[in-house]
């Protein structure tokens, strides 16, 4: 895998038009299909349009018939270390290009790295994360190849034995994808560096090396061929991307490149044991991407295995490309590249104790698949747990929530509507909010108390969530309690109808939808604050008392 | 002798690391076999252990270093790397039935990890200075497409 060859090039794509008819039919533009993890922030997961859906349910079943396809995925994760893998230079994202580099990540000769022991540990967190074993001794070794960005002429790797192997890992699909549990083996993790970024001038004349990302971090997940549908395999990426960032051990950022997903697409027709020629594609920005880029790439393959033209499909990498919703020929590939790994002779091996696995066990984080289980325990639905789940920050504000002792299903609802909204609008994550779980606590509990109404709840959330504060003190500041006690509201009333002679005897003529007109009336004289309950039991009383 | 299994295909080959289970006989002897049935002289010591290793396609070699040689080189260093490589044809005679394989030469003791602590590099200017070509601030390397 020459993982490193593509990072940061954007290559112009010959827009030869081979199957693009076909695919036009196969799938309208779904370009808002998000599989959801990506953005930190909410998402509003009720967005997809169910005919849609059906459209390309029934697309897929007529075009994959017959046939199977076969995904796997090579996942690199870089991760959130302060300093580079095998040197003390600082990375940041973004700094001045050549500014965080050494000697040692400069692949200068005499040069000796050394591992940083957080690398160690965010290899060890994933592998216990996605139910691996663990390897109580790995190495490293080269894997040596000549590119620009890559300043030793080798990238340190590890080969024959990585730090984790032979895990899986559990998810749900999305509701609106027709749901389902799925489990996808691990083949392996291993701890390897990243490459540099490679530039083109303007003039084309030459090209630009950019050292700081070299010798970062990156953990590099190879799934089994277990995934049969862009969608499985778009979870599957939506998934790590959840798992490392629960984890903490990465940002998980695809537009930034954090999480970078290389992807094998083959097809066979069904009752076929042998795999069909394996093209791999790259060049997906985000999951939905991912998603479609496979679903195009499968359709591709069974055309041409319908068309007798299968031995069209070659072995090759193919890049995506987003503004034309099909893949191309990026380059073939002349047999097996021969990386000549050997074992790194400047690294002893990785040594694991288990005190040391047993620690980093109990330090685990609850994993979004046991907050999936244990929300759905509580008795919500399916569509709610997903999105609780999804983010982190969202579970961890949902279960400090309940902490305080608010109803589950109650606080779902305040987090995946109106908090959810303004988040969206805001473009904000829930902890960059001043909204505590302790006062959404609260509100639930006003309202259920019937201190206030749920309408009045809705305004203290949003003074709340955009200014702070707390649900007693904007309830006494604004004097927001709720008007339970029936002889004031009988006296609003008494006034409303009097003040409406004329709708009054409309509605004691037959026009009782009227109701809603006196207890909108009653309501607003009451700023709101009327128990709307009791409004409408005495209201119903007074209209109807001739 | 078939270009194919040259030096280069060699090397990688000659690991110390070894899995459990190239301890078994008919790993062992797997290990061992010839790489190629193209007879030639094998030097003494090797001989006894099967150990006959192909000789040095320097040409290949060259290529994957992305260096190039004269014919001449060519000729004044296939000695030298056969040499080599002949060495490790004797160590592959060496009997290792008893031994218990090793993932490395040679174990650091302690710990060989080094905590996660930012330290910025001081002679900045000294690396730049060394690039053979500099475009600040990016270093210029020539034209590369999408070629491996
Ligand atoms: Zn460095």
């Amino acid at each position: 895998m020459a993982l490193t060859l593509l990072r940061g090039m954007r290559t112009p794509v010959s827009l030869r038009s081979n199957t693009g008819l076909f695919f036009n039919v196969l799938r309208p533009r779904l370009s808002h299909f998000t599989t959801r993890a990506e953005s930190a922030q909410a998402t509003e997961p009720k967005a997809v349009p169910k005919s849609i859906q059906l459209a390309t349910k029934e697309a897929a079943e007529q075009n994959t018939q017959g046939f199977e396809a076969i995904i796997g995925i090579e996942t690199h994760v870089q991760l959130s270390t302060v300093t580079k893998a095998f040197c003390s230079c600082p990375y940041d994202y973004g700094s001045q290009p050549n500014s965080t580099v050494c000697p040692t990540c400069m692949g200068h000769p005499g040069t000796l790295p050394v591992l940083n022991e957080r690398v160690v540990e965010c290899a060890v967190k994933l592998g216990l994360a996605l139910n691996c074993e663990i390897s109580m001794t790995s190495k490293f070794d080269r894997k040596q190849y000549f590119y620009p960005d890559l300043p030793k002429g080798y990238q340190i790797s590890q080969f024959d034995i990585p730090i984790a192997k032979k895990g899986y890992v559990d998810l749900d699909l999305p509701v609106e994808f027709g749901g389902g549990h799925r489990k996808f083996g691990i083949t392996r993790v291993h701890m390897e560096e990243d490459a540099g970024k490679l530039l083109h001038s303007e003039s084309g004349s030459y090209s630009q090396v950019d050292l700081n990302r070299a010798g970062v971090p990156l953990l590099e997940i190879v799934s089994e061929p277990d995934m049969r549908t862009g969608i499985e395999a778009a979870e599957y990426g939506a998934e790590l991307q959840r798992i490392v960032r629960y984890l903490g051990v990465s940002n998980g950022n695809m537009q930034e490149g954090s999480l970078r997903c290389d992807v094998n697409v083959s097809v066979r027709p069904v009752g076929q044991s042998e795999f069909g020629t394996k093209v791999e594609i790259k060049n997906m920005n985000s999951f939905s991407e991912i998603n479609r880029a496979i679903d195009y790439e499968i359709s591709r393959q069974i055309m041409l295995h319908k068309e007798g033209q299968a031995d069209q499909i070659v072995q090759e990498t193919r890049l995506w490309d987003e503004s034309s919703q099909k893949t191309f020929t990026m380059r073939k590939k002349e047999g097996l590249v021969n990386y000549r790994y050997f074992p790194e002779p400047d690294l002893p091996e990785v040594v694991l104790t288990t005190d040391y696995i047993d620690e980093i066990s109990k330090s685990m984080p609850e994993l979004p698949e046991a907050k999936r289980r244990r929300y759905e325990n509580m008795g919500l639905s399916m569509q709610d747990v997903l999105f609780l789940a999804n983010d982190d920050n969202v579970a961890h504000f949902f279960d400090s929530t309940l902490e305080y002792g608010a109803d589950a299903k109650l606080a779902c609802n305040w987090i995946m509507s109106d908090i959810a909204a303004y988040l969206k609008n805001e473009k904000l994550s829930i902890h960059e909010t001043k909204l505590t779980p302790l006062e959404l606590s609260e509100l639930i509990a006003s309202i259920k108390n019937g201190t206030i109404s749920g309408k009045i709840g809705k305004e203290i959330l949003f003074e709340l969530i955009a200014k702070g504060g707390t649900v007693k003190g904007v309830i006494e500041e604004k004097d927001l309690v709720q008007i339970a006690d029936p002889a004031a509201i009988e006296a609003m009333v008494d006034k409303v109808i009097a003040d409406n002679p004329k709708q009054l005897e409309e509605y004691r003529a037959g026009k009782t939808k009227l109701q809603g007109f006196f207890a909108g009336q009653v309501m607003k004289a009451s700023k709101g604050k009327a128990n709307p309950v009791l409004l409408n039991k005495i209201l119903g009383e007074k209209l109807n008392a001739k | 002798m078939t270009a194919m299994l040259s030096a280069a295909a060699a090397i990688p080959r000659l690991r110390l690391v070894t899995r459990p289970a190239a301890r078994l006989p008919s790993a062992r002897s797997n290990w061992l076999r010839p790489l190629s049935s193209a007879t030639h002289v094998t030097p003494p010591a090797a001989a006894a252990g099967a150990g006959s290793l192909e000789p040095p396609d320097l040409h290949r070699l060259a290529n994957a270093a992305r260096i190039s040689l004269t014919l001449q080189e060519v000729e004044e260093f296939e000695p030298k790397i056969r040499q080599v490589i002949d060495l490790f044809g004797q160590l592959q005679a060496v009997d290792l039935e008893s031994i218990e394989p090793s993932l490395r030469a040679g174990t650091a003791t302690g710990s060989s990890l080094r905590e996660d602590k930012p330290e910025t590099f001081v002679n900045r200017d000294a690396i730049v200075e060394a690039i053979p070509s500099y475009d600040d601030p990016y270093i210029k390397v020539p034209r590369v497409l999408n070629k491996e």
